[in-house]
């Protein structure tokens, strides 16, 4: 390994540690806030559904460090307080990736045939509880291989956060070249950094999904 | 006094847009009876008895289960439904579950049994179906049959007043039919009431009280079943029975 690396090492890897962090608060958080709006724009819940509709033609027509100006800047103007880059840049990538898983459950909502919803109608079940024990469960089996692409995508996107000054993997890579001025070796060894993650991140995925997937 | 049937339909109707899919269906059916209902495809069978667990909404008329209106807004349909069992043509079992799980979750979720009661019943029901070897396996590595049979036990569990069977041997492979009739003979042995969509002429004729035949979403006649199969009344009814029992 290329001297200038070794002896940052420790820094980088703190920036790899915030990487990691924003990466998986943005991904549980996403995800559940994806689910969610999913479900409500499936079922066209009144109101709710609306707006998620506007919520997800706004993200999606949005270019992700818009969505993170919008968390850094705007938010905390209009409603009058003070930004942590941090934060606003996981609560950046928390919007913007669940527009994206919201669209893919929808189509893994749709995997579920009708005709099971009735049978699990027709044992007494509450609509609510089918949604909750059945419909849910099988569709999110279904989009785990979409879900992972996204999360991939995510994990790649969080060097964006470097632009409003969190100093993850990138932006600590960026301070480090900075001072030491070697492009090649850091750069080099920012990109092999994410290159192994995403494929760890593709792995989980695929031996989740070949554990969990179900013909529906 | 004579007992109020169990299950009453009083002209029944259902059209979507202009394409009428029942009418004027009228059938009681008693305590401890077993009707069949048979008649061409797309006759309005399937939907006919989906209606009486309020799977599908009708127009107008009247279904009551127990004295029941199902069709009134202030009916608590999940309990109704948790009092009538219903088989499909495709079972329908959980794909995520095991036979077992799926056998228990209406029971854990629809009735609030305790999981241990609830299983110690799904085993009991599997080992009457014959499959109390297969309770870890999923839908997918089990037979049509065997699929079929865990979905009775599943609707079984909830210790149903009556059953609706909506052409429960329909997407079975010829071998594994009578395994699901042998179930549902023994069910209708013990009493329970019985609503049977199908095809399987010699099941009608040995466990039907009487046969109801459907055609073009009208009841065309009901028939005690010997009289059926000997002289049936319409002549729609002949011409079907001349087919279905042709070889």
């Amino acid at each position: 390994m290329p001297e200038v690396i070794l002896k940052n090492l420790p820094f980088l890897l703190m920036g790899l540690r915030l990487t990691a962090e924003i990466a998986f608060v943005s991904i549980i958080g996403g995800t559940v806030l994806g689910v969610l709006v999913g479900v409500v724009r499936y079922f066209r819940v009144p109101v709710l559904a609306q707006v998620a509709d506007i919520y997800i033609i706004f993200v999606r027509g949005t270019p992700l460090l818009v969505v993170l100006f919008i968390c850094y800047f705007g938010f905390p103007t209009l409603l009058g307080y003070q930004a942590r880059a941090y934060y606003a840049a996981v609560l950046g990538f928390i919007l913007f990736i669940a527009a994206y898983l919201a669209e893919d459950i929808r189509a893994g909502l749709r995997t579920v045939r009708p005709g099971l919803v009735q049978a699990a109608l027709a044992t007494g079940l509450a609509r609510a509880q089918v949604i909750r024990l059945v419909v849910l469960p099988i569709a999110l089996r279904n989009v785990i291989p979409t879900f992972f692409n996204q999360y991939v995508r995510l994990f790649k996107f969080t060097s964006v956060a470097s632009v409003i000054g969190v100093n993850e993997l990138t932006g600590s890579a960026m301070l480090v070249n900075g001072r030491e001025f070697a492009p090649i070796p850091i750069i080099g060894f920012i990109a092999l950094t994410y290159l192994v993650c995403c494929f760890v991140i593709s792995m989980v995925g695929r031996l989740l999904y070949s554990r969990l997937a179900v013909r529906a | 006094m004579t007992e109020e049937p169990m299950i009453i339909l009083d002209k029944v109707s259902k059209s979507y847009g202009p394409t009428v899919v029942l009418r004027d269906c009228t059938i009681s059916i008693k305590r401890g009876e077993v009707v069949v209902i048979c008649g061409p495809s797309g006759s309005g069978k399937s939907t006919l008895i989906k209606c009486i667990n309020g799977l599908e909404p009708y127009q107008s008329g009247s279904i009551r289960v127990e004295g029941v209106e199902v069709g009134a807004r202030t009916t608590n349909l999940p309990a109704l439904r948790t009092r009538i069992g219903m088989v499909f043509q495709h079972f329908e079992l959980y794909p995520h579950m095991s036979a077992l799980d799926n056998i228990i979750l209406a029971q854990v979720h629809a009735l609030k049994r305790e999981r241990d009661e609830a299983e110690t019943r799904a085993r009991k029901l599997l080992d009457r179906v014959g499959l109390s070897q297969r309770a870890d396996a999923r839908p997918a590595n089990l037979s049509g049959g065997q699929q079929q049979r865990v979905a009775i036990a599943r609707a079984l569990a909830l210790d149903p007043k009556a059953m609706l069977f909506d052409e429960p041997t329909s997407a079975l492979d010829p071998e594994m039919i009578s395994e699901v009739l042998d179930v549902m003979v023994e069910l209708a042995g013990e009493g329970m009431t019985m609503l049977v969509v199908t095809h399987e002429m010699g099941f009608a004729r040995s466990v039907a009280d009487r046969i109801v035949f459907m055609d073009r979403g009208e009841i065309v006649e009901e028939t005690p079943t010997d009289q059926f199969f000997s002289a049936p009344k319409s002549q729609r009814a002949q011409e079907f029975l001349s087919k279905v029992l042709a070889h």
